[in-house]
C-alpha cells in the first residue's frame, strides 16, 4: 500500500514533465529502489529517494521527427511531436511554398498540390533546440529531400 | 585674383624649395604630391592632392587649407567659403625673412580668415547644411555639374581658370617623396626646437599674428615660427634655438603674461603638435554616415562621392521635403518657415512633385553622366536625394545603422551583403574584443573569401584562425575586418549590440551576414547583422524595462486608457491595450506611460467567481474565445490574459471579465458567498435576512429578529476571528486569494494576516479568510451557516466545546487586548454592569450558575459586535449572539446540550427588556455597567461607541438633520447640538436616533473603535470599505474600517 502511494504519487510528479538533460519524461516503467525516508523537521512530512526507470523524449539536432502541426501563420507554422513544440519558420518551409492567410492559414504551393493546415502531419528536421527548465523548444526544417507534408487532412476531405 | 594666385604660386614654389633644403617638415606620412608645401606647414595633407584646389585659391589659400587640415580644426566650412571667394592677395614679406615668413604668413592667413569669415560664420553654416539649394549652387561651381542658367557662364569660367591653376600646381607639386626622406625631415636635435607658450585664452592666433609682426618690424627677433593652434587653447608653439629668444619674443605682448611658463616640447613630440589624424581619411565611397546639421539631423546617408579637397562629401538621403511647402515657395508665395516641423522621410516622387506642378528638370551630371531630377536645387535619383555638404557636417564615426534604415536604402534585388563597404562601416564600429577565441568565422576579403573556420588566437586588429578545410595550415593569420562571425541555423544566439541588443533566439536562416532569429520571448523573426550577435544558451528578452516600467506590468497611458507592457524596444513600449474587442497594440515612449497599476483586484466571470490574478481562465466569447490562461492583470473588468500559445502579443490576450470562465470554478457555488464577503457591512445588513429565514429556531425571539440579525450578523463575523489570532489561515477570495497565512490581529471586519509567503501583512476582510484544513473551523462556520448553509451547522457543532475554553475569560488573552478585560468585568459576578443584568434577569444568572463561566463565551462574540457598526444596542446583540448558538446547541444531539440553558436564560432577559425599549433600553443596562465600570473599556465596547464632538445625523422625528454629539450620557443617549456646526440646541436622543455621517476623503474623523477609539485623524484614503487615516497625535497612518470611523464636526 505505502509502495502504491510512494509510486503513484512519483508519477504524478515526475511524469509529463521535463528535465534540461534528459528531456521529456513519458513514462515511468519501473521503480528500481525506494530508500529510506527522511523526517522533514517540523513538518511531518517524509522524503523518500526513489530510483525509478522511465521512457524520456528528448529531441536531437538533426533529428528527424514526425509532428502535427498546430497553428500557421505568417511567420512559419508550429507542430507538436508529443510534448515538444516545434517551431518551423517561413525561412525554413521550401521557397515555392507561400503562406495564405484566409480562414484556414496555411502553406501552399504554387500549383496548390501540397498545403500545410493545421492538423497536417509533417516530417521535419530539427535544427535547433533551446531547452529551459520545465520546456523544451525546438526549431524544424521542411527545407530538406523527403521533408514535409505525409498526411494531409485538407487532402483527405 | 586668380591671376594674382598663379603669381604667388610660382613665389610660393621657390620659397617651398628654400624651405625645404632647411627640412623643417615635421612629418613623417604623407607622401603625396604637395609634401613640400605640406611639410613645410609641418603637416601632410592628401588632400591637397590631384584636386586642385590649392592652386585655384591661389597660394595663400593653400597655406591656410594646410594648416587648418593641420589643426584638424572643426569649422572647416569657412575654407569652401573662401574658396568660392577666392584668394586673397598674399602678403609677402622681404626676401630675407623668407623662410620665416612662410610659416609666419600662414598663421596670419588664418588669423586673417578668421576675422573675415566671422562675420559669414552663420551664413556659411546655414549653406552648408540647412538650405539645400545654396549646396548645390556649390556643387556646381566646383564641378561640372548641372547648374542654374543664370548662374552658369560665371561659373563655367571660373571653374576653367581654377582648372588651369590646379592642373599647373599639379605640375609643380607633382614629385614623390620617399619614406625616407620623410624621416629625414624629422626634427634633430640640431634643428630649433618647439616652445610652448601660454598665451590668453581665446587669443592664441592673435598672439601668433602679434609676433609675426614684431619679427617683421625688428630684425633682431629670433625665433623662427610661431604656431597657434586650433584645437588648443590657452597656448601657442614657438619655434626658437633657445628659450630666451622664445622670452625675447614674447616680451611685452599683452597676450603673454611675463610670467608665462614657457616649456620645451621634446623632440619626439614635435611632429605630433603639427600633425593631425584626419578622422575623414577612411570615408570613402558607400561609406555609411549620419548627418550632424540641419533638418537631416541624424539621419542615416550614404556616401557617394568624397572630394578630399574641398572637404565635401555627396551623400545619399532620404529626403524630408515637403513638396507642398516646396511648390509653393517656386511660385513665390510666402513660405511659412516652421521650425518645429521637420518633414518626414520619404522617397521623392516625380510624379508627385508634377502633380503640384513643380517643375522637375533632368539633367546629366557631366562627371559621372548620371541622369539628376532637379528642383529647385536639390538633386535627386531614385528617390533619394544627393546633397553635397561638408565633411566636417557628417559624422561618420561609430555609425550602427539600423536595419531598418539599411533596408530603406537597399534598392529592390539588391544583395546586402554583396554590399562590402557598408559592411566595413559596420566593422569599423567593432568593439573591443569582438572575436573570441572558439567563435566561427568567415572570411569576406580576400582570395580566401568564404572560408570558414574558428577563432585561435586573437592579437589586437589581427586574428588567427584555424580553418575548417583541413588540407590548409593549422593557423591562418587575417585582419579583424577580414573576417566576420557566421552562425548556422539551429544556434542560439543573444544579440549584444545594435537596436535589438539583448534579445536571445535561434538562428533560423542565414542569409549572408545577416541572421533571421526567432526571438526566445517574441516568437518573432529579428534581422540582425551576424556581427552583432554572440553564441549564448542564455534565454532572455532584451531589455526589460525602462524607468520604473517593466516587461507586463499593467500601466495607465496618457489618455487614460490602460494596457499590458507587452515589448519594451530601446526607448518605447510596446502596450496591448485594454480594449476587449480587438487587440490593439501601441507603441509608448517612457513619458506617455502616466503609472503603473499595482493594486490587485479582482473581477467577477461570465457565472460571478470571483477572478483575481494568477487563477486560470478560458474566454468563452469573443475574438480570442477558446484561449485559456492565467490571468496576469485585472483592470476594470478587463483581464488580462498570458496564454503561453498564443503568439502575438507576447502571449497576452485582453478579454472582459464577463466573456471568460475561471478554469474550476463553479458556476454558482461561490456566488452567494462573493457577495458576501465584498462588504462586511453589507453583510452585516443582509443578515437579517438570513435570520429570518429562519425563524423556526427561534421563535421566542421573534420580535428582536431585525436587531439581533443586525448585530448578529455583526456577530458572527467578529466572534470566533478573536480565537482566531494566531492562527493559521488560508484566504480564500479577494486579491489575496489562495494565499496562507497567520492571523495577526482582528479589528472590527478586518483581518491583518501575516502571509506565508510574501513576507507581509495584509489587512482582509475576515469573510474572505478560511481557516486551513489543520484548524479547526467551527468558529468561523457559524457564519456561513447564516441562511441557507445552516445545515453545515450541527455536523461542526460537537467542535464548538473544544473550542469554547478559547471563549472562557480564562482564555481572555487569547481575545483582543482591550476588549476582554471588559467582557470579563462586565461579566463578573462583582461588577455592576452585572447587577443590571441580574436586576434584569435575576433568575437567569440564579439559575445557572454552573453556566455562568460558559456564558462568557457568547459575549466576546458579542463584543466584537459593535464593531460592525450597529453595536449601539448591546442589549440586543446578546438575544441575539446566542441565536446561533442556541440552535446549533439545538440541534446538537450533543454531549453539551447542557449548555442550551445558557442560551436560554437569556432569552426571557431579553424579552424583559423588549417590551420596553426594543431598541434602545435593552442594551443600556450594559452601557451603564461599562461606563461605571471602566469607561476606556466601556467606549471601547459595544454601547457607548458615540464620542463627542462626532458629527451626526439625527433621525428623530422633528429633529431631523445634522447635528454634532457634545455629551454621551451614562445610558448611552447622547446630547446632539442640533447644526452641523453644533449651534443650534442641544437635544438628547436616543443612540438608536442618530446615525453617525461617514466621513469623505480628507475629513477629520474620529476613530470610534478598536484599539484607537478616541483617536482623532484624518481620513486620506479610502479602500472600498477600509479607510486610510492618519493619526493627529503619532502621524500613524492606519488602515481602519470604515464603520468605525466618525466625521468630526468641524
Amino acid at each position: 500500500m505505502f509502495f502504491h502511494i510512494l509510486v503513484s504519487k512519483l508519477i504524478k510528479d515526475v511524469e509529463g514533465t521535463c528535465s534540461g538533460r534528459h528531456g521529456f519524461v513519458v513514462a515511468i516503467t519501473g521503480v528500481e529502489d525506494i530508500g529510506k525516508g527522511l523526517i522533514r523537521e517540523g513538518t511531518g512530512y517524509v522524503t523518500f529517494p526513489v530510483k525509478y526507470q522511465c521512457v524520456v523524449f528528448r529531441p536531437f539536432k538533426g533529428e528527424i521527427l514526425e509532428a502535427v502541426v498546430t497553428m500557421v501563420n505568417k511567420m512559419g507554422f508550429f507542430a507538436e511531436a508529443g510534448p515538444v513544440q516545434i517551431f518551423v519558420s517561413n525561412h525554413l518551409i521550401p521557397d515555392d511554398m507561400e503562406f495564405q492567410s484566409g480562414d484556414v492559414p496555411n502553406y501552399t504551393t504554387s500549383d496548390g498540390s501540397v498545403k500545410i493546415q493545421k492538423d497536417s502531419e509533417v516530417r521535419l528536421k530539427i535544427i535547433g533546440t533551446r531547452v529551459d527548465a520545465t520546456e523544451i523548444f525546438c526549431i524544424g526544417t521542411i527545407k530538406d529531400d523527403f521533408l514535409g507534408v505525409i498526411n494531409d487532412p485538407g487532402a483527405a476531405v | 585674383m586668380a591671376r594674382r594666385g598663379r603669381d604667388d604660386d610660382d613665389d610660393e614654389v621657390e620659397e617651398e624649395e628654400e624651405y625645404e633644403e632647411e627640412a623643417y617638415g615635421l612629418d613623417d606620412e604623407d607622401e603625396d604630391d604637395y609634401e613640400e608645401e605640406a611639410r613645410g606647414a609641418g603637416k601632410a595633407s592628401r588632400s591637397r592632392g590631384g584636386s586642385g584646389g590649392g592652386g585655384r585659391g591661389g597660394r595663400k589659400r593653400s597655406r591656410e587649407d594646410n594648416f587648418i587640415d593641420d589643426s584638424a580644426i572643426e569649422d572647416d566650412e569657412e575654407d569652401d567659403d573662401h574658396e568660392d571667394g577666392g584668394g586673397r592677395p598674399k602678403k609677402k614679406g622681404g626676401g630675407g625673412v623668407r623662410g620665416f615668413f612662410d610659416e609666419e604668413a600662414q598663421v596670419d592667413e588664418d588669423e586673417e580668415e578668421e576675422d573675415e569669415g566671422e562675420g559669414e560664420d552663420d551664413f556659411i553654416n546655414d549653406a552648408g547644411a540647412d538650405i539645400p539649394d545654396e549646396d548645390v549652387v556649390r556643387v556646381s561651381r566646383h564641378r561640372s555639374m548641372p547648374m542654374r542658367d543664370e548662374e552658369e557662364d560665371i561659373d563655367e569660367i571660373e571653374r576653367q581658370v581654377r582648372e588651369r591653376y590646379a592642373r599647373s600646381s599639379h605640375i609643380e607639386y607633382g614629385e614623390e617623396t620617399a619614406e625616407v626622406e620623410q624621416q629625414a625631415l624629422l626634427p634633430s636635435v640640431k634643428d630649433p626646437k618647439l616652445w610652448m607658450v601660454k598665451c590668453a585664452i581665446g587669443h592664441e592666433r592673435e598672439t601668433a599674428i602679434c609676433l609675426m609682426q614684431k619679427f617683421i618690424d625688428r630684425q633682431d627677433l629670433q625665433i623662427k615660427s610661431v604656431v597657434a593652434l586650433d584645437h588648443l587653447k590657452n597656448y601657442i608653439y614657438v619655434e626658437a634655438e633657445k628659450e630666451a629668444h622664445v622670452r625675447e619674443a614674447c616680451k611685452g605682448l599683452r597676450n603673454i603674461y611675463s610670467s608665462a611658463k614657457i616649456t620645451l616640447v621634446p623632440i619626439k613630440e614635435m611632429a605630433d603638435v603639427l600633425s593631425v589624424e584626419s578622422k575623414s581619411v577612411d570615408l570613402s565611397r558607400d561609406a555609411w554616415v549620419r548627418m550632424k546639421l540641419g533638418i537631416y539631423k541624424g539621419d542615416l546617408a550614404k556616401v557617394v562621392d568624397v572630394d578630399n579637397v574641398r572637404q565635401r562629401v555627396t551623400v545619399k538621403l532620404i529626403p524630408r521635403i515637403d513638396l507642398q511647402a516646396l511648390s509653393s515657395k517656386l511660385e513665390g508665395r510666402e513660405v511659412v518657415k516652421k521650425k518645429a516641423f521637420i518633414p518626414p522621410p520619404r522617397f521623392f516622387n516625380i510624379d508627385e512633385a508634377r502633380e503640384m506642378h513643380i517643375r522637375v528638370e533632368r539633367r546629366r551630371d557631366k562627371d559621372s553622366g548620371e541622369y539628376f531630377e532637379m528642383i529647385d536645387g536639390l538633386m535627386f535619383k531614385d528617390g533619394f536625394l544627393y546633397k553635397t555638404v561638408s565633411i566636417k557636417s557628417i559624422s561618420t564615426q561609430n555609425i550602427q545603422p539600423s536595419f531598418d534604415e539599411l533596408e530603406k536604402f537597399r534598392k529592390p534585388g539588391d544583395d546586402m551583403n554583396g554590399d562590402m563597404s557598408s559592411l566595413s562601416t559596420l566593422f569599423s564600429n567593432r568593439k573591443k574584443g569582438h572575436f573570441m577565441k572558439g567563435d566561427a568565422v568567415i572570411v569576406i576579403k580576400g582570395d580566401l573569401k568564404n572560408l570558414e573556420g574558428w577563432v585561435e588566437k586573437v592579437e589586437d586588429e589581427t586574428v588567427h584562425i584555424r580553418p575548417k578545410i583541413s588540407d590548409l595550415p593549422k593557423t591562418l593569420v587575417f585582419n579583424e575586418k577580414e573576417l566576420c562571425k557566421y552562425f548556422k541555423p539551429g544556434d542560439h544566439v543573444k544579440v549584444v549590440s545594435g537596436v535589438q541588443d539583448g534579445a536571445t533566439g535561434m538562428v533560423v536562416k542565414v542569409e549572408g551576414h545577416v541572421l533571421i532569429i526567432l526571438s526566445d520571448t517574441t516568437k518573432e523573426h529579428i534581422r540582425v547583422f551576424a556581427d552583432h550577435v554572440v553564441e549564448s544558451s542564455e534565454i532572455t528578452t532584451g531589455i526589460t524595462r525602462i524607468g520604473d516600467y517593466e516587461l507586463h506590468d499593467l500601466v495607465v497611458l496618457d489618455n487614460l486608457s490602460f494596457g499590458v507592457i507587452i515589448r519594451v524596444e530601446t526607448e518605447a513600449f510596446q502596450v496591448l491595450k485594454g480594449a476587449p474587442d480587438r487587440p490593439e497594440v501601441v507603441l509608448v515612449k517612457l513619458r506617455e506611460i502616466k503609472s503603473k497599476i499595482d493594486r490587485r483586484t479582482s473581477a467577477k466571470d461570465r457565472s460571478n467567481n470571483m477572478i483575481s490574478a494568477k487563477d486560470v481562465v478560458r474566454v468563452v466569447e469573443g475574438s480570442c474565445k477558446g484561449k485559456q490562461g492565467p490571468v496576469e492583470h485585472i483592470h476594470k473588468g478587463i483581464l488580462f490574459i498570458y496564454d503561453r500559445h498564443h503568439l502575438e502579443h507576447a502571449g497576452f490576450i485582453c478579454a472582459k471579465a464577463q466573456s471568460c470562465l475561471l478554469v474550476g470554478g463553479s458556476t454558482a457555488g461561490r456566488h452567494g458567498n462573493g457577495m458576501d464577503t465584498s462588504d462586511p457591512r453589507l453583510g452585516a445588513l443582509r443578515s437579517p435576512a438570513s435570520i429570518l429565514q429562519s425563524p423556526g429556531r427561534l421563535p421566542p425571539r421573534g420580535p428582536h429578529m431585525n436587531y439581533g440579525g443586525r448585530f448578529g450578523g455583526g456577530g458572527h463575523g467578529g466572534r470566533g476571528h478573536d480565537a482566531l489570532v494566531g492562527k493559521c489561515i488560508k484566504i480564500k477570495s479577494g486579491p489575496y486569494k489562495g494565499y496562507r497565512g497567520r492571523v495577526k490581529e482582528v479589528t472590527g471586519g478586518l483581518v491583518r494576516v501575516e502571509l506565508d509567503s510574501l513576507m507581509k501583512i495584509v489587512t482582509v476582510k475576515r469573510d474572505d479568510i478560511a481557516d486551513t484544513p489543520t484548524v479547526a473551523t467551527p468558529l468561523r462556520e457559524p457564519r456561513y451557516s447564516l441562511g441557507g448553509e445552516t445545515p453545515m451547522h450541527p455536523s461542526r457543532t460537537p467542535l464548538h466545546p473544544f473550542q469554547t475554553p478559547m471563549r472562557d475569560p480564562g482564555a481572555t488573552p487569547i481575545h483582543d487586548g482591550m476588549r476582554t478585560p471588559m467582557r470579563a468585568r462586565a461579566w463578573a459576578p462583582m461588577s455592576p454592569p452585572r447587577d443590571n443584568w441580574e436586576e434584569g434577569n435575576p433568575a437567569t444568572w440564579g439559575s445557572s450558575p454552573a453556566y455562568q463561566p460558559g456564558t462568557p463565551p457568547a459575549r466576546p462574540f458579542e463584543a466584537p459586535t459593535p464593531g460592525s457598526g450597529w453595536a449601539n444596542t448591546p442589549g440586543v446583540s446578546y438575544n441575539d449572539a446566542p441565536t446561533p448558538r442556541e440552535s446549533s446547541y439545538g440541534n446538537t444531539p450533543s454531549p453539551y446540550v447542557p449548555s442550551t440553558p445558557v442560551g436560554q436564560p437569556m432569552t426571557p432577559n431579553s424579552a424583559s427588556y423588549l417590551p420596553g425599549t426594543p431598541g434602545g433600553q435593552p442594551m443600556t443596562p450594559g452601557n451603564v455597567g461599562m461606563d461605571i465600570m471602566s469607561p476606556i473599556i466601556g467606549g471601547e465596547g459595544e454601547g457607548n461607541w458615540l464620542l463627542p464632538d462626532v458629527l451626526v445625523n439625527v433621525l428623530r422625528a422633528g429633529n431631523d438633520g445634522p447635528g454634532v454629539v457634545r455629551e454621551v450620557l451614562a445610558d448611552g443617549s447622547c446630547r446632539v447640538a442640533v447644526g452641523s456646526s453644533g449651534n443650534g440646541d442641544i437635544v438628547t436622543v436616543l443612540p438608536n436616533d442618530v446615525e453617525v455621517v461617514r466621513p469623505k476623503k480628507s475629513d477629520k474623523v474620529k476613530i470610534m473603535n478598536g484599539n484607537f477609539r478616541g483617536y482623532n485623524g484624518k481620513l486620506i484614503g479610502i479602500d472600498g470599505s477600509d479607510g486610510i487615516v492618519k493619526l493627529d497625535d503619532t502621524y500613524e497612518v492606519k488602515i481602519l474600517d470604515m464603520v468605525i470611523l466618525a466625521k468630526l464636526a468641524s
